[in-house]
């Protein structure tokens, strides 16, 4: 740690610039998916079907879909794996329905996102050998050992909206085609069959979660709110100098333009992961995960909710494993699960 | 049981619930208003409710309209991009689950009222403060108020949060409404508008029914002030007695294309319909804490007899 200090340090004497030049010629944002990817959404316009037709459209798609019976977890042919610290679990999809205020048993606030869990199914289960040999999977597993992938879909929607490739993707485990897709990389312990379902149980008080999501978009922005510059002084004679930049350049070191320099531009709509994020409380009949801090992302956007990186806050017991599943003799879980450093509102006030 | 609801829920009712929202309903509820007559209990408010009907005969409860005036901070806020129905609701069961617990009574702006904190720092650990509400605000489980009092000649003002659980009780001393909805004037008013006395005791209702409206007019001291309140239209201060450059300025800057402007009103507020939806769904629960809160004074006055 002091030797990599020593070296910035003396970096510093020879540069006097201090810029994000790493990333800078990345391209941040694209507005068309991965060229892997099938076509998803319907390209041609409402087609001018009569009523009793659109019935007949209706109910052959419910035949589909609707007599399939629901799978027990007991059905489902999941190996009993041991869950051990390395293993990685899936991930679970959920939409940020908003920000709720909460207090803890000394009468301090917290802020809580509130964390909608959708309607996740496996679809697809990719090996490692399989998945190390895919476009993402090669860069990935470049130097270390291949995981596997697990392909979960959130938010059943009417497969009219979308592509007959794309409900192909869906059709050999039975599913209604979902509006969001996510991979999660896993262990091969965590595997799971498709047609699993996730829920919010998946997930234990007090643990601690890395969310990802896409942060706000702010379009197009200046310098002063996109990097925090100070701009100019508002008076005093300032001429059309209040929101800009200033110098962008020396004129003597290397003569031009650093790359990265820091100008107006597209802010926001970037991949972000808040990580560490404790879980304080979890409705198992909503489905709700309620979470200590804020996910990136404007309220009502979809995120991935993960188990925590970090290594100290990581797993010492083992969580739900592979995935939580209701138990057997019919036993309903505790509706409303509190953390214990949280104020339950049925509870008498704090006297402090 | 659960795991058969839950996949129920996720497979099953998948297929309805979309097919739902697109099929035109055969029988589209009308709900008909039907003339409920309220009567007095013992001179204790009641607060009716109407049970009107829809075409297929069940009752279908409707809140009285005074709710969203009495409850305001269960409405959310009107702004839609942050706006879910789901959590809404769910916000509104804690706020269920907190008043259960502790007695938020009615108030409006204008009234005196005392709060009760937990206080680490205080001499018997609980603080207790007398003063006008002077605003309120917020919705959910962030709603508050601010009170009011000039203590030893120095005005003081305490944010509330309404739903935090370390307030051990607020009670109202005077209920009453004043000319305007934000009394934020007091602070530029003379200090006697503003002093209560910190052992006020809490004064008796005339009228149950109705909630008075006070319409005294209060006198600002002079100039500089720390708004410009010849702007603001309002009714509660006396005449402000300013050089008339300022109200022509005040004209200049007024807009008063804004009362006609539909969408703005339309956006800062929530529609009747949800608003019903809304009250309705709590109305049953508040009503009981209600009823279970009178009982229980019942019981205190018996046993002190």
């Amino acid at each position: 740690m002091v030797f990599h200090k020593r070296r910035w340090l003396v970096r510093r004497l020879f540069f006097n610039h201090e810029q994000i030049r790493t990333m800078s010629r990345v391209k941040r944002r694209t507005t068309h998916p991965p060229y892997w990817h099938v076509l998803k959404n319907n390209q041609r316009d409402d087609e001018k079907i009569s009523s009793d037709n659109l019935c007949f459209v209706r109910e052959v798609i419910q035949d589909k879909y609707k007599n399939k019976s629901p799978i027990k977890g007991s059905d489902l042919d999941i190996e009993k794996t041991v869950w051990d610290p390395k293993t990685k679990r899936s991930g679970v999809i959920a939409r940020n329905i908003g920000v709720q205020h909460m207090w803890e048993k000394d009468g301090k606030k917290v802020i809580c996102t509130v964390l909608h869990v959708l309607d996740n199914h496996v679809v697809r289960y990719v090996p490692p050998e399989e998945y190390a040999k895919s476009v993402i999977g090669t860069k990935m597993f470049k130097n270390r050992k291949p995981l596997g992938c697990l392909v979960v879909g959130a938010e059943a929607a009417n497969p009219d909206r979308f592509t007959r490739q794309y409900c192909s993707l869906f059709d050999e485990v039975g599913l209604l085609p979902k509006k969001r897709l996510a991979r999660f990389i896993v262990t091969p312990n965590a595997a799971l069959p498709p047609c699993t379902p996730l829920t919010a149980g998946h997930f234990v008080i007090g643990q601690a979660v890395d969310v990802y999501g896409k942060t706000i978009d702010y379009g197009f922005q200046g310098v002063v709110k996109r990097w925090g510059f100070k701009g100019g002084p508002a008076s005093h004679g300032a001429t059309k100098f209040h929101r800009r930049g200033g110098t962008i350049g020396t004129g003597r070191d290397k003569a031009r333009v650093w790359p990265g320099q820091k100008m107006p531009g597209h802010m926001g709509s970037e991949r972000r992961f808040n990580r560490g994020l404790k879980i304080v409380r979890i409705n198992m009949k909503y489905n709700i995960i309620y979470v200590k801090g804020t996910v990136p992302g404007p309220t009502n956007s979809i995120v991935q909710i993960f188990d925590t990186i970090l290594p100290r806050r990581r797993f010492t017991e083992a969580p739900p494993h592979p995935t939580y599943f209701p138990p057997e003799d019919g036993t309903l879980p505790q509706e409303d699960i509190w953390d214990s450093s949280l104020h339950v509102f049925g509870s008498p006030s704090i006297s402090v | 049981m659960l795991r058969r609801a839950v996949l129920q829920t996720f497979r099953q009712g998948l297929a309805q619930s979309f097919f739902k929202r697109n099929a035109v309903s055969l029988s589209e509820t009308t709900v008909t208003h039907q003339t409920v007559e309220t009567s007095d209990e013992g001179g204790e408010k009641f607060v009716s409710t109407q049970k009107t009907g829809d075409e297929s005969g069940n009752t279908v409860i409707v809140a009285p309209p005074e709710f969203r005036f009495m409850y305001p901070e269960f409405l959310p806020d009107p702004a839609m991009e942050t706006r879910n129905r789901l959590k809404e609701k769910l916000e509104r069961m804690d706020m269920l689950q907190r008043r259960s617990v502790i007695e938020i009574p009615e108030f409006y702006t204008g009234s005196v009222m005392a709060v009760t904190v937990s206080d680490a720092n205080s001499p018997n650990k609980f603080a207790r403060f007398v003063g006008i509400c002077i605003q309120r605000g917020g919705s959910g489980l962030r709603a508050w108020f601010i009170l009011r009092n000039v203590v030893e000649k120095q005005g003081v003002e305490i944010l509330y949060e309404m739903y935090c659980p370390l307030i051990q009780k607020i009670e109202v001393l005077r209920l009453e409404r004043r000319l305007d909805e934000s009394l934020l004037y007091l602070r530029d008013a003379l200090p006697e508008y503003s002093t209560f006395p910190l052992d006020m005791e809490p004064e008796r209702r005339l009228n149950n029914l109705v909630v008075p409206i006070n319409p005294l007019k209060v006198k600002l001291r002079p100039r500089p002030w720390l708004e410009r309140w010849e702007r603001q239209n309002l009714q509660g201060v006396e005449d402000l007695n300013l050089p008339q450059r300022f109200y022509d300025k005040a004209e200049k800057v007024a807009k008063p294309w804004e009362k006609y402007d539909l969408m703005l009103h339309y956006r800062k507020t929530i529609p009747a319909e949800e608003q019903e939806k809304i009250f309705a769904e709590v109305q049953s629960q508040l009503q009981q804490q209600e009823l279970k809160r009178k009982m229980r004074r019942r019981r205190g006055s018996d046993n002190e007899q």
